[in-house]
């Protein structure tokens, strides 16, 4: 062994990983991604009841690509997430629904939130190793939803 | 040749462990430096009995492979 290291992630990029990370987050929690870019004020549901706003923390979106107010929608049954970028330029992940409390709706947005952290981090991190010339020996995925990598190279 | 192994777990949350294996003194450091670099920020580190060990010549190749800047 050499060295353990814990790294937290901080989520600054321009809005195409972003959505990278939101499909792949919406295809890991079986949602759909209803529209990739759509106007904020467009979004309101007219049958909608309760609404949760969640921030990532450690996020930017980069504002060169999208402006403020769009925003990716996945849905599942009566379920809406929405994926944006705040004025701050925090990116921002609201869950919307019928029949759910604000509780379930938080907990929902945060789910979300962390699943689309580690999606983007893991899309960061396999696109690095692959372009540093590694070797992918394996991956898995654990009990606990965490996704193991192990990568090799060989120096002379 | 020197084989290098890292081993990275993404959890649930986004969290990063990463685990250097096979390299000898301050070249493990420059894995997790850059890939603290791709992440995000180094939250906790441990180093390990390999760290004290002698480092090889690899250890400066390394860096101009992975292009860390000083």
């Amino acid at each position: 062994m050499s060295a353990v290291v814990i790294l937290t992630p901080v989520v600054i990029s321009s809005w195409p990983a972003i959505t990278a990370a939101v499909a792949g987050a919406a295809a890991g929690l079986g949602m759909v991604v209803k529209e990739t870019v759509k106007e904020a004020v467009e979004a309101a549901e007219v049958n909608v009841e309760q609404s949760v706003e969640v921030e990532l923390a450690d996020s930017e979106v980069l504002a060169e690509s999208l402006a403020t107010g769009k925003e990716i929608v996945v849905t599942k049954a009566d379920m809406e997430i929405r994926v944006g970028r705040d004025e701050r330029g925090r990116c921002t992940v609201c869950a919307s629904g019928k029949g759910k409390s604000k509780v379930e709706l938080k907990q929902i947005a945060e789910d979300f939130a962390q699943k689309m952290t580690q999606c983007f981090v893991y899309n960061r991190v396999m696109s690095e190793v692959k372009s540093r010339n590694f070797q992918v020996v394996n991956e898995e995925v654990m009990d606990d939803e965490s996704v193991r990598i192990h990568v090799r190279r060989w120096v002379d | 040749m020197a084989q290098h192994d890292v081993e990275i777990t993404i959890s649930q949350t986004g969290q990063v462990r990463v685990h250097v294996k096979g390299v000898k003194g301050k070249g493990c450091l420059e894995y997790t430096k850059w890939l603290a670099g791709v992440v995000g920020r180094v939250k906790d580190e441990q180093l390990t009995s390999e760290y004290y060990e002698p480092e090889t010549k690899s250890r400066i190749d390394l860096k101009q492979d992975l292009n860390i800047e000083e």
